[in-house]
């Protein structure tokens, strides 16, 4: 490769860079297996709703296959860029890598481009890769069914959007919610934010969401086998990160385990 | 012209000359190691000369727009394509200059069919303190100048030792080495003799050294950005007040 080659990146999409590496391109698509299924392992359940100082984005940390735990430390809230998240429910092969596309291609844009990209950008770059995907969970073996959250600076305000496994995606307000345990989640969020509580989810302090986060996973795993407890004597917690102007934060253990005791396991 | 090597290297020699007569319209490029990271400091007219490169890795340059923008992407898209495919850790500053861009620039430069790249840069890589930080001169020929705690490039090897002999030598705050730098950059980058200093760089007469100081920098744009030892990523940072 000549020097004057390196001009071929100009157009800022990491994507499209990777496909001139043959080797080191992402393959979300396949064609139909003829030699029968593969176990798909799968998660979870994840959430994400916004609170008096920004959003809460929530996972469980287990994955399933069938039956079997496959794993109790699946990291299901994902860092992208240091500003956004991306909260994976379905294969964890696939979302894991989809999560590191987006790092990649978020930080190689501001690089490249030396500017950010858009919110629209980074939406529709995340739907790309869904629908790209779409063989592979048609295939039964690798459905992922997303949550990103991510601050606009326009409305100078974090924002939580919901994909379904086609890459259409829709504004979660205040709450969106994804994976096999969130059926239960899904309509206590309803029930809290209309009924529950004086001002809705919104008028949450950080202590509040974080409790009723905790809450809401553990009843998600009364009723749903493949969405992990909290294990406490195996030091096992849910990953939480807050998403503000001031950036991510992530809870950490040491407040998750005391919450637990005093909030959750404790009342 | 390849049949008789004394042609060859007689065009060489040309395209040599002609580089450094380019680059002689170029301010300089400062680097330098602090506790809370490395500060990249130029002054320019037209374009900002510092990038971020990857994480923990940023690149200074000096030369015409359109060559520093085909080094920036190459490094940019060498980088990223490395880091995704193994890891980001396994990107390293050694590996990006020694043996991937260096090769190039040598072969382009000895390329003399081939227009040639007016380029010169300082790549800067982050470590867990600031002795553990890399930098890299890397030359328009492939020439590639490792050192630790500071860099500078300039339009000569004679305005880069200037400069070097005015930097910080021991390791500060970002706080305090910033004066310094600035001082450094705008002093080392001026006339001595016009703007009141003696052949070390005392000052001589104050009333003049300001007000070339003064005009020196009422022409540029001040380019100040900190590579973040923490985060890995660069931040701008603001000129401060000068007495």
């Amino acid at each position: 490769m000549k020097i004057t080659d390196s001009v071929k990146g100009a157009s800022g999409s990491f994507v499209d860079l990777l496909k001139q590496h043959q080797g080191a391109s992402p393959n979300f698509s396949v064609e139909r297996s003829s030699s029968g299924k593969v176990p798909e392992i799968q998660a979870t359940t994840i959430l994400a709703f916004h609170f008096s100082s920004g959003v809460l984005v929530a996972g469980d940390r287990r994955a399933t296959a069938g039956n079997r735990i496959m794993a109790n430390r699946v990291e299901k809230v994902i860092e992208i860029d240091g500003r956004s998240v991306l909260a994976i429910s379905g294969s964890p092969a696939q979302a894991i890598e989809m999560a590191r596309v987006l790092d990649h291609s978020f930080r190689y844009y501001r690089r490249s481009q030396l500017d950010e990209m858009s919110l629209e950008g980074q939406l529709r770059l995340l739907a790309q890769l869904l629908k790209e995907n779409l063989p592979m969970a048609m295939n039964g073996v690798g459905g992922v069914v997303p949550l990103f959250i991510t601050f606009d600076p326009e409305t100078n305000g974090p924002r939580i959007y919901f994909y379904d496994i086609l890459g259409a995606h829709f504004e979660g307000t205040p709450f969106a919610v994804g994976g096999s345990g969130s059926l239960e989640v899904q309509g206590i969020l309803r029930f809290l934010d209309h009924w529950g509580l004086p001002g809705g989810l919104s008028s949450l302090s950080k202590k509040d969401a974080i409790v009723l986060s905790l809450r809401l996973l553990e009843t998600a795993s009364y009723f749903d086998s493949a969405t992990g407890g909290v294990q406490s004597g195996d030091r096992i917690y849910p990953v939480i990160k807050l998403v503000s102007g001031d950036g991510l934060e992530t809870v950490g253990e040491d407040l998750l385990k005391e919450i637990l005791e005093t909030e959750v396991h404790g009342v | 012209m390849f049949d008789e090597p004394y042609r060859w290297v007689d065009a060489i020699n040309q395209r040599r000359d002609y580089i450094e007569e380019q680059l002689k319209r170029s301010s300089p490029v400062v680097a330098v190691s602090v506790e809370e990271g490395i500060l990249l400091l130029s002054f320019y007219r037209r374009t900002s000369k510092i990038f971020e490169i990857y994480d923990r890795m940023a690149m200074g340059a000096i030369g015409h727009p359109a060559d520093i923008e085909m080094i920036r992407m190459a490094a940019i898209n060498t980088s990223h394509v490395e880091g995704f495919t193994r890891s980001s850790r396994d990107v390293s500053m050694r590996r990006l200059t020694m043996f991937t861009l260096s090769p190039k620039l040598k072969s382009s430069f000895e390329d003399v069919m081939s227009s040639p790249l007016i380029y010169r840069g300082i790549f800067v890589e982050t470590g867990a303190s600031p002795r553990e930080d890399l930098f890299y001169e890397l030359d328009f020929d492939g020439q590639v100048k490792p050192s630790k705690i500071s860099a500078v490039i300039s339009n000569g090897e004679d305005l880069s030792d200037r400069i070097r002999k005015m930097l910080p030598s021991t390791v500060l705050s970002g706080k305090e080495a910033l004066p310094v730098l600035v001082d450094a950059c705008v002093s080392g980058s001026l006339d001595f003799e016009e703007a009141g200093m003696d052949a070390d760089g005392k000052i001589l007469d104050e009333d003049l050294y300001r007000r070339k100081k003064e005009l020196f920098l009422s022409e540029r744009e001040p380019d100040i950005q900190l590579l973040d030892r923490r985060t890995g990523l660069m931040r701008s940072l603001p000129l401060p007040s000068m007495p």
